[in-house]
C-alpha cells in the first residue's frame, strides 16, 4: 500500500503556482486588448444620405478616452450589445480625443441595429486595429487621395491629419466619385477641405441627374484636371474592390510607384486580432497586416481583389 | 432591454396547424427552464397548445404541418393575409414531411390502406411555400426549442435570424460521436443542415435529413461515397424521400 | 528535464491516484467500427482501468480541451438604459492522459498561435495553464506521417512523457508538479539498459513509418500551384462538411456570434470553432463570398496547414496525425493531395529540381 499522505486534493492543481500568471481581468491594461471594449455614448447622429450616417461616439471613461489613440486608416470593432460586432474604419481626426466619428452604411444586422439606436445610447468599441496610411513617409511629397462611394469614410482621417500638418506636405488632391449625386457624402465639408486644408478637389458621378452640374463618368477622368509629378506623389485609394484595379493600374501607367499607392481592403473580421482567420487574404490577415496595404503587396496577394 | 434607447415590443403571435402531429407546437411548451421568459416575449393571440385565446389579430403566424386538403389552402391563404410574418414551422411545413410519403402511391390506394375506403377528401401533400410566401423556415422533426427561441428572439429584437449553412457533421463531430459511416450505416448528416445539435446521431441513429439540405450540396460526391462504402442506393432513396426534403435523385443515378 | 523509470504496475497506481481525485480525460474505447477495429476518444475517466493505455489513436484530437467548440467570450448585462460587460472564464484543472507526441506538438503550435503576437488569448491561456499533460509514445499507424512533418518527437509542452520500454515506462519529467506527484511512488534512476531500451524504442518508432510525405519546399510549391486544376479535382470530391477541421488538432479558425438571452436581460458573445471548408467562411456582409468554390476552400485549408500564415511565422501547422484523412468520408487525405500536387509539378523537370530522396 502506498503512503496515502499523498492525497491529490491536497496537491490540487490549483494550488501549485502556474508558470505563467493567468491574466487578471480586473487590470484594465490586460483586458482591453482582447475582448473588453471601451464603453461609448452615441453623442450625435448626422444623416449623410439615405443609407449612410455619421455616428459620433464619446468614450465614457476619461482615462480610456485619453488612452484611445489611433492612426489614419485603422479600424475598430464596433459592438452593439446584443447584436454583435462589425469592423468600421475610423473617420475622425487622430488629434481629436473628445469623440470618434464613424461613417456607417446600413448593411448588416449590427449596423441596422445601430441605425435604430437613439442619441445617448451606449455602445462599445474595441481597437484600434490594423495598419495605417504611412503619413510620415508621405511628408515632402504630393498626396493624391482617390475615394469612391463609401471610400470617403477612411479618407477623412488622413485629410484631418494633412490639415493638422499642412506645411509638411506638398500639393494634396482629393478625387471623389459616387454612383449618384445623392450618394455623395460630406458635401458640407468640401469648402472646408478646399479653403482651409488647401486641398485641390474635384468630384464626379457615374449616373448624373438633373441636379448635377459637375462631371460624370469614371473617377480616373478627374486625373486630367490636375498636374503633379507622379514620381513625387503618394496615392491613397479607397472604395469598392472593383475600383482598386482600374484606378491603381491607371496610376501605375502615370508613373506612381506601386509601393506608394495604398489601398484599404475589406473583409468580414470576427476577432480583429489575427486569430479567427475569417479575414485572411492569401496568407495574410486583413486585420493585422491590413486593412491598409500598398498596391504592390495587394498585387502579390492571392485572391485579394 | 432598452440600452439602445428603444423598448422591445412583444410580438403578437398565432400558431396554426395543418396536416401534422402538432409535435412541433408541443415542443414550444417544453424546456421549462426558459418557458416563462420565452412566453414573456410573445403576446399569444391564438395557440391551441398554450392558450385558450382565439384572437384574429397577429403579426407572426407559426404554421405547422403540410397541406393535404383543399379547405386547408383557403385557411392558409387567410392566415397569410393577416400575418405580417409567416413562419413555416417544422419539417412538414417546410418540406411536406412524412405526410409526403403518400405522394408516392396513388391516392385511392392510400385512402384504401389508411381509411379502409371511407370517403376522405385528400390530395397530395404540399409544403407551405407551394401555396403562400414564407418569410422564415424553421425545419426539424420536431423543431429544436433552442433554435425556435433564438429565431423568435431575433425577430423580436430585429437581430440576426439565420440557420446554420453547414451540415450536421460539424455538430456531430463536436459531440465526439463515432461517425455512423464507420459503423456501416448510411447517414444523411453530411448533406443535412445543422442546428439540431446532432441529436439523432448522438443517439446512434442515422440522420434522415429532417432539416433539409445544407447550403451548397455536393450530391455527386455524396453518391460516390455511398457507392464507395458499398451502401445500398435503395436505402439512400428511401432516406432522401422520407421527409421529402431533398430533390429526388436523377433517375440515371438509380 | 529529469528522467526516471517506473514499472508499469506502479505507473498504474500513480495514474489511478491522479484520476480518482481530479477531473481527468484519457483514451477510452467508445465503439467498434464495422471493420472490427476499436474506435477511441479522449473521454472522462474515473479509474485507471477505464484507460486504454495501448490505444492506437483517438478519432478526435485533444484540441477542444484548450479551444472548446463553443466558448463564451463575454456577457453583456442590460440594465435600465445601460449595460455592463462581464468577462468570465472558468478553467477547472484537468488531467489529460495518453496524448501522443503529435498531439502535444499540436498544442505547442496552438500556443504559438494563441499566445504569441500582439493579442494573446486569455481564454486559451487560462485553460492551457490549468492542465496536466501526460504524454505517451506509440508505434505509428500505417497512415501516420508525423515523421514527415518532424512532429514525431516532442521535448516540451507536457508535464510528463512516458516511453514504453517493455515492463516499465521511461519517464521524461518536465514539471515540478509531476516530479512532486511522483515522489510518492516508486521510481528509479534509469540504468544503462534502460537508456539503451529507450534509444531502441525511439529507433523502432522512427523506422516504423510507412507513410511519407515530402513537405520540404512545399510553401513555394503551394504558391506556384495556386491556380492548379488539382484543387478543383479534389474540391469536386469534398462534401464541405467540416469534419476534417473538427477532428484536426491544430485547426483553430472560428466565428464570433452574439445572441440575446431569452429573457432579453443580457446577451452573450461566443466563439464557435468553424472550418474554412464550410460554405460561408469567407462570406462578407452583403453576401459576397470570396471563396465560393469547394476547391478554393479546400485549397485554403491546405494553405494554412502546409504553407503557414504570415502572422504565425509561416509555420506549417500540420502535425501529421492524419485524423482529417481518417475522418474524411470523401477519402481526401494530405498524402494523396500533396503527392498529386507534387507529381504534377515535378514531372516538369525544367523548372523545378527533383527533391532529394529522403532516407
Amino acid at each position: 500500500m502506498h503512503d496515502m499522505r499523498f492525497t491529490i486534493p491536497g496537491q490540487d492543481l490549483n494550488r501549485e503556482p502556474f508558470a505563467v500568471k493567468i491574466p487578471d481581468f480586473q487590470k484594465k491594461s490586460e483586458v482591453m486588448i482582447t475582448d473588453k471594449g471601451y464603453k461609448c455614448r452615441i453623442t450625435n447622429i448626422v444623416p449623410l444620405s439615405g443609407l449612410e450616417r455619421l455616428f459620433q461616439l464619446r468614450i465614457i471613461d476619461p482615462l480610456e478616452r485619453e488612452v484611445f489613440n489611433f492612426r489614419p486608416g485603422q479600424f475598430l470593432m464596433l459592438e452593439v450589445p446584443g447584436y454583435g460586432e462589425a469592423p468600421i474604419s475610423i473617420s475622425s481626426s487622430t488629434s481629436n480625443h473628445e469623440f470618434i466619428e464613424l461613417c456607417i452604411r446600413k448593411a448588416g444586422h449590427v449596423t441596422s441595429a445601430l441605425f435604430e439606436a437613439r442619441q445617448g445610447a451606449f455602445v462599445s468599441i474595441r481597437g484600434p486595429f490594423g495598419t495605417a496610411f504611412p503619413m510620415a513617409e508621405m511628408q515632402g511629397h504630393n498626396v493624391l487621395l482617390i475615394a469612391g462611394g463609401l471610400g470617403i469614410a477612411p479618407m477623412r482621417a488622413p485629410l484631418f491629419w494633412i490639415n493638422d500638418h499642412r506645411d509638411k506636405y506638398r500639393d494634396v488632391f482629393l478625387l471623389y466619385g459616387a454612383k449618384e449625386p445623392s450618394q455623395m457624402l460630406f458635401t458640407y465639408q468640401f469648402e472646408e477641405w478646399k479653403k482651409v486644408s488647401h486641398v485641390q478637389m474635384s468630384t464626379i458621378v457615374e449616373n448624373p441627374d438633373e441636379s448635377w452640374t459637375g462631371r460624370s463618368g469614371m473617377i480616373t477622368a478627374l486625373l486630367d484636371e490636375f498636374t503633379f509629378d507622379p514620381k513625387e506623389t503618394y496615392a491613397i485609394v479607397c472604395g469598392p474592390p472593383v475600383m482598386f484595379k482600374f484606378v491603381c493600374s491607371h496610376l501605375d501607367r502615370l508613373g506612381i510607384p506601386m509601393n506608394r499607392m495604398f489601398v484599404s481592403l475589406e473583409r468580414r473580421m470576427h476577432c480583429g486580432m489575427g486569430k479567427c482567420c475569417r479575414c485572411m487574404v492569401g496568407s495574410t490577415f486583413t486585420c493585422l497586416d491590413g486593412p491598409v496595404f500598398d498596391y504592390w503587396s495587394v498585387m502579390n496577394l492571392k485572391e485579394a481583389i | 432591454m432598452n440600452h439602445l434607447g428603444f423598448e422591445m415590443e412583444k410580438v403578437k403571435i398565432g400558431s396554426f396547424d395543418f396536416t401534422c402531429c402538432e409535435g412541433c407546437q408541443l415542443q414550444l411548451a417544453n424546456k421549462e427552464s426558459t418557458l416563462p421568459d420565452f412566453l414573456a416575449l410573445l403576446d399569444i393571440r391564438n395557440f391551441r397548445e398554450i392558450s385558450s385565446e382565439r384572437l384574429d389579430d397577429y403579426d407572426i403566424a407559426l404554421v405547422e404541418g403540410s397541406i393535404t386538403r383543399p379547405d386547408e389552402i383557403e385557411r392558409l391563404k387567410a392566415i397569410r393575409g393577416k400575418a405580417k410574418v409567416l413562419i413555416a414551422f417544422g419539417t412538414c411545413a417546410c418540406f411536406g414531411g412524412v405526410n409526403s410519403l403518400k405522394n408516392r402511391i396513388p391516392q385511392e390506394e392510400a385512402i384504401r390502406e389508411v381509411y379502409d375506403n371511407k370517403a376522405v377528401e385528400t390530395m397530395p401533400s404540399m409544403k407551405i411555400s407551394d401555396i403562400v410566401q414564407v418569410d422564415y423556415s424553421i425545419p426539424g422533426c420536431p423543431v429544436s426549442k433552442d433554435e425556435v427561441e433564438q429565431i423568435l428572439v431575433g425577430i423580436v429584437t430585429r437581430s440576426q435570424v439565420s440557420l446554420p449553412t453547414y451540415p450536421v457533421c460539424v455538430d456531430c463531430k463536436q459531440q465526439l460521436n463515432t461517425c455512423l459511416f464507420d459503423l456501416g450505416e448510411l447517414c444523411l448528416g453530411p448533406i443535412t443542415r445543422a442546428g439540431c445539435n446532432a441529436v439523432c446521431t448522438t443517439g446512434k441513429t442515422a440522420c434522415l435529413g429532417c432539416r433539409g439540405p445544407a447550403e451548397e450540396l455536393n450530391m455527386p460526391a455524396f453518391l460516390e461515397l455511398i457507392k464507395e462504402k458499398g451502401l445500398s442506393l435503395e436505402d439512400l432513396h428511401e432516406k432522401l424521400a422520407f421527409y421529402n426534403a431533398f430533390e429526388p435523385l436523377a433517375t440515371d443515378e438509380t | 528535464m529529469i528522467y526516471k523509470v517506473i514499472s508499469k504496475g506502479e505507473f498504474k497506481a500513480f495514474i489511478d491516484a491522479l484520476v480518482q481525485n481530479n477531473s481527468s480525460f484519457g483514451p477510452r474505447k467508445v465503439d467498434t467500427g464495422s471493420n472490427g477495429k476499436p474506435i477511441y476518444q479522449f473521454m472522462p475517466v474515473k479509474s485507471v482501468d477505464e484507460i486504454e493505455f495501448d490505444y492506437t489513436v483517438t478519432h478526435s484530437s485533444a484540441k477542444h480541451f484548450f479551444l472548446p467548440y463553443r466558448d463564451e467570450l463575454s456577457h453583456f448585462n442590460f440594465s435600465d438604459g445601460n449595460w455592463e460587460q462581464e468577462i468570465r472564464y472558468e478553467a477547472p484543472p484537468i488531467i489529460l492522459i495518453g496524448l501522443r507526441p503529435c498531439d502535444i506538438n499540436a498544442v505547442n503550435i496552438l500556443d504559438d498561435v494563441m499566445l504569441h503576437g500582439a493579442y494573446p488569448s486569455p481564454y486559451y491561456l487560462a485553460r492551457r495553464k490549468n492542465n496536466f499533460i501526460i504524454g505517451m509514445d506509440h508505434l505509428p499507424l500505417p497512415d501516420c506521417f508525423c515523421h514527415s512533418m518532424n512532429r514525431h518527437t516532442v521535448n516540451h509542452g507536457f508535464n510528463l512523457f512516458c516511453s514504453d520500454i517493455g515492463d516499465s515506462y521511461y519517464l521524461s519529467i518536465n514539471s515540478s508538479k509531476a516530479f512532486n506527484f511522483l515522489k510518492e511512488f516508486k521510481i528509479e534512476e534509469p540504468t544503462y539498459e534502460d537508456n539503451c531500451s529507450l534509444i531502441e524504442r525511439r529507433k523502432n518508432i522512427k523506422n516504423s513509418f510507412e507513410t511519407k510525405i515530402e513537405v520540404s519546399g512545399l510553401p513555394c510549391f503551394l504558391d506556384i500551384e495556386f491556380d492548379s486544376p488539382i484543387w478543383q479535382k479534389w474540391g469536386d470530391k469534398c462534401l464541405s462538411c467540416g469534419s476534417c477541421a473538427m477532428v484536426c488538432p491544430t485547426c483553430y479558425c472560428y466565428s464570433v456570434e452574439e445572441r440575446f438571452d431569452v429573457d432579453l436581460k443580457g446577451s452573450t458573445r461566443q466563439n464557435h470553432l468553424y472550418s474554412c471548408n464550410l460554405v460561408d467562411f469567407a462570406q462578407v456582409t452583403g453576401g459576397h463570398n470570396f471563396r465560393p468554390k469547394t476547391g478554393d476552400r479546400l485549397k485554403y485549408r491546405y494553405y494554412h496547414h502546409y504553407r503557414g500564415f504570415a502572422a504565425n511565422d509561416n509555420q506549417q501547422i500540420c502535425v501529421g496525425c492524419n485524423r482529417c484523412g481518417r475522418a474524411c468520408l470523401a477519402d481526401i487525405n494530405p498524402k494523396d493531395v500533396i503527392n498529386d500536387l507534387r507529381l504534377e509539378r515535378e514531372s516538369c523537370m525544367i523548372c523545378v529540381l527533383p527533391s532529394p530522396d529522403k532516407t
